[in-house]
């Protein structure tokens, strides 16, 4: 073993690979973490709805949750197979046309994205029911007297009421895109096309795992330690201050 | 009587302690883990002084990363399986026993009976460090039925790049907003085949010949060889003549070609067996050729591929003489034919491909023929012999990068390659780097 200083993370910086391996990340963590918020949020309203059948809606949004990552990207890529898949069937069936949802650019990074809100989106969802329950009938009922359209409800009230969740499932899914997305990334693409969806992770797992560089490994490590570090002290510090509690 | 009873009791005693345990970790998934476990059972029987514990330890990445995290922990297997590019790494490791010393102190061991196709793979400066176990190189795959159907020779596979074009055009079949319906050929988006495919053209991936005379110090694969290829690839998947699939991913291609997709397949030989169950299961005829060539292009051959058996050092001696029995038996002609039969690695010895021959195996198995003249008709040199890289894992990857880059039209064929080259070189001057070279 020989000491090197800091030339590990000087070459990291330097490299071209793991900046874009950091836009990568950046661009798969923002837009996962918006689209799953928001969906979460939309699809929990309707199963408080209390419309006939919302057990077994339940179930059926809830099952991805219990499914392991490496699945759930197995499925994908099964459905998204641009021949024998049925995603394309239906699109060429229905539109004419057909699509290399895998190995292509920029479709394969939807195709991670989508899979793997997909996959978290169940652990939101269950949040925000949840939420929705433990807000007393007495302030929606006030609204509707008060002339709010749902709209206005949704957006001044029951959103701004529900940001403690909001900002708890934020922290907890930029962790998870950010550390257990690795088993989608590597059955559905493996970093590909080129290294088009290489996220941080997944060139760790490729340096230390398939390539056997360990310093450089152990100062990309560092780097999402530190990550880490930030993301959590952000939790614990803005989280008491900035956000609406009852 | 009690006396008697006493001995005998102390004497199985004594044996069940003598018995040598030896671990084996191997790489094979699916059907041939049972296989294999089978084998060592056979092995135990003949010597019940042994006991082989066989371990499947994952994908052969996993099992040399198994294998590193062991050694560091103090406690290694016996022996294990390492793909054929983690030959350098494991040399440089300094963990292994060279198979070499113990053929030497072994005077019951013939090493003439292998064929000389597979030992110069894993000739290392003309020393053998592993024990040749699973081969395999590539071979043209396709689909007699779809031939017949475009109105090409059922007979006459493409020998050459310009007809394998041709043929790829004449199999295509869009539809009317121009989707593929079918498509001419596929093979797995893996760097294995941008090496075959030199070594086919007689072409060098690295300098000092290969790497087989020296380390080698830069990638020089950025030639006219190199470009033939790239364009080739290039030009049948621009067209829709080829269906490219993610990286490494060798059941996509295989499922292109078993759904009668694609008609034609570059896969390897390990292949043959399941190929051939998947044509009938299917309904068409399976053809087999050797790998097509470039007309301007020298003659060359193809390399090994596959993985091969070490023997791990820091044992006691009477558990390295258990692992070398193993291995030897793992190496037979018997067992080498039952291992061919079971999953499509040919034979790695010229006395079972003999008792293959003498039983009529290969007139009945044309297709295992192709395979094995592919190789025996190979030129023998450093450029067909395969090069050895200590990066070769990340060279790889490099390689397959620039694929899918210029598949996605991002770079040319031109600058795809001349991108691989560089970054393939600095790579490898890494890796030299840490080894103090």
């Amino acid at each position: 073993m020989i000491f090197v200083g800091l030339r590990n993370f000087d070459r990291l910086f330097h490299s071209e690979e793991y900046i874009r391996a950091i836009k990568t990340t950046v661009i798969y963590v923002g837009a996962s973490v918006i689209l799953t918020i928001f969906l979460s949020f939309f699809i929990a309203l309707l199963l408080n709805m209390k419309v006939p059948g919302t057990p077994i809606y339940k179930a059926l949004i809830f099952i991805p949750y219990a499914i392991s990552p490496a699945i759930a990207g197995t499925l994908w890529s099964f459905l998204l197979n641009p021949v024998v898949g049925h995603v394309n069937y239906f699109f060429s069936k229905f539109f004419g046309i057909s699509v290399d949802w895998i190995t292509a650019k920029p479709y394969a990074l939807y195709a991670i994205i989508f899979a793997s809100v997909w996959k978290v989106m169940p652990f939101d969802i269950i949040f925000y029911l949840a939420g929705l329950q433990d807000i007393p009938d007495d302030i929606i009922e006030a609204t509707t007297i008060d002339g709010a359209s749902a709209w206005k409800r949704i957006w001044k009230i029951i959103f701004p009421l529900l940001s403690p969740i909001t900002f708890y499932l934020v922290i907890m899914n930029i962790i998870s895109f950010m550390f257990s997305s690795f088993a989608i990334i590597d059955v559905m693409t493996r970093g590909g096309p080129g290294d088009y969806t290489t996220t941080m992770i997944y060139r760790l797992f490729l340096d230390a795992f398939a390539f056997q560089k360990t310093g450089i490994a152990s100062a990309e490590s560092v780097v999402l330690f530190l990550v880490m570090i930030v993301v959590t002290f952000i939790y614990f510090y803005f989280g008491e201050k900035r956000v609406h509690y009852q | 009587m009690k006396k008697w009873l006493v001995l005998v009791l102390s004497v199985l005693v004594v044996l069940s302690f003598a018995k040598v345990k030896i671990q084996f970790w191997h790489a094979m998934g699916g059907w041939r883990i049972e296989l294999l476990q089978g084998m060592a059972d056979e092995f135990m029987k003949l010597h019940p002084d042994i006991e082989v514990e066989v371990q499947y330890t994952g994908s052969y990445r996993d099992t040399l990363n198994k294998l590193i995290a062991a050694v560091k922990a103090g406690n290694p297997p016996h022996v294990v399986q390492i793909y054929d590019i983690g030959t350098q790494v494991m040399i440089d490791g300094e963990i292994a026993v060279p198979i070499q010393d113990l053929i030497d102190k072994d005077p019951t061991f013939d090493i003439g009976k292998f064929m000389p196709q597979v030992l110069n793979y894993y000739r290392i400066n003309g020393k053998l460090y592993s024990m040749p176990f699973n081969s395999s190189n590539p071979i043209l795959y396709y689909n007699k039925t779809l031939f017949k159907k475009a109105g090409l020779d059922p007979n006459h596979p493409p020998r050459t790049f310009d007809e394998l074009l041709e043929y790829a055009k004449k199999l295509t079949i869009k539809d009317k907003d121009g989707n593929i319906v079918q498509s001419g050929i596929t093979w797995p988006l893996h760097a294995w085949f941008f090496e075959q495919f030199m070594a086919v053209q007689n072409a060098p991936l690295v300098d000092n010949n290969n790497g087989r005379t020296g380390r080698p110090t830069k990638a020089i694969f950025n030639s006219e060889a190199g470009r033939r290829f790239f364009k080739l690839w290039y030009e049948l998947s621009k067209n829709g003549w080829m269906i490219n699939t993610k990286k490494e991913d060798w059941t996509g291609a295989r499922q292109l070609f078993g759904s009668q997709k694609v008609a034609m397949l570059i896969s390897s030989t390990s292949d043959v067996a399941l190929m051939e169950k998947l044509a009938k299961e299917n309904g068409f005829e399976l053809g087999t050729a050797f790998l097509p060539r470039p007309k301007e292009a020298k003659s060359g051959g193809v390399v090994i591929g596959g993985g091969s058996l070490w023997i791990i050092g820091g044992h006691p001696k009477k558990e390295i003489d258990a692992a070398w029995e193993f291995v030897k038996f793992m190496a037979s002609p018997q067992l080498q034919i039952k291992w061919h039969e079971g999953t499509g690695y040919f034979p790695i010895r010229k006395d079972a491909v003999e008792m293959l021959m003498n039983q009529g195996y290969y007139a009945e198995h044309p297709n295992h023929l192709t395979a094995l003249l592919q190789l025996l008709l190979s030129v023998q040199n450093p450029n067909t012999n395969g090069a050895i890289i200590g990066a070769f894992p990340e060279v790889r990857d490099i390689i397959e990068t620039a694929v899918e880059k210029m598949l996605n039209g991002e770079m040319s064929p031109e600058d795809a390659l001349a991108w691989a080259e560089k970054e393939a070189t600095k790579a490898i001057k890494e890796y030299n780097e840490l080894y103090g070279y």
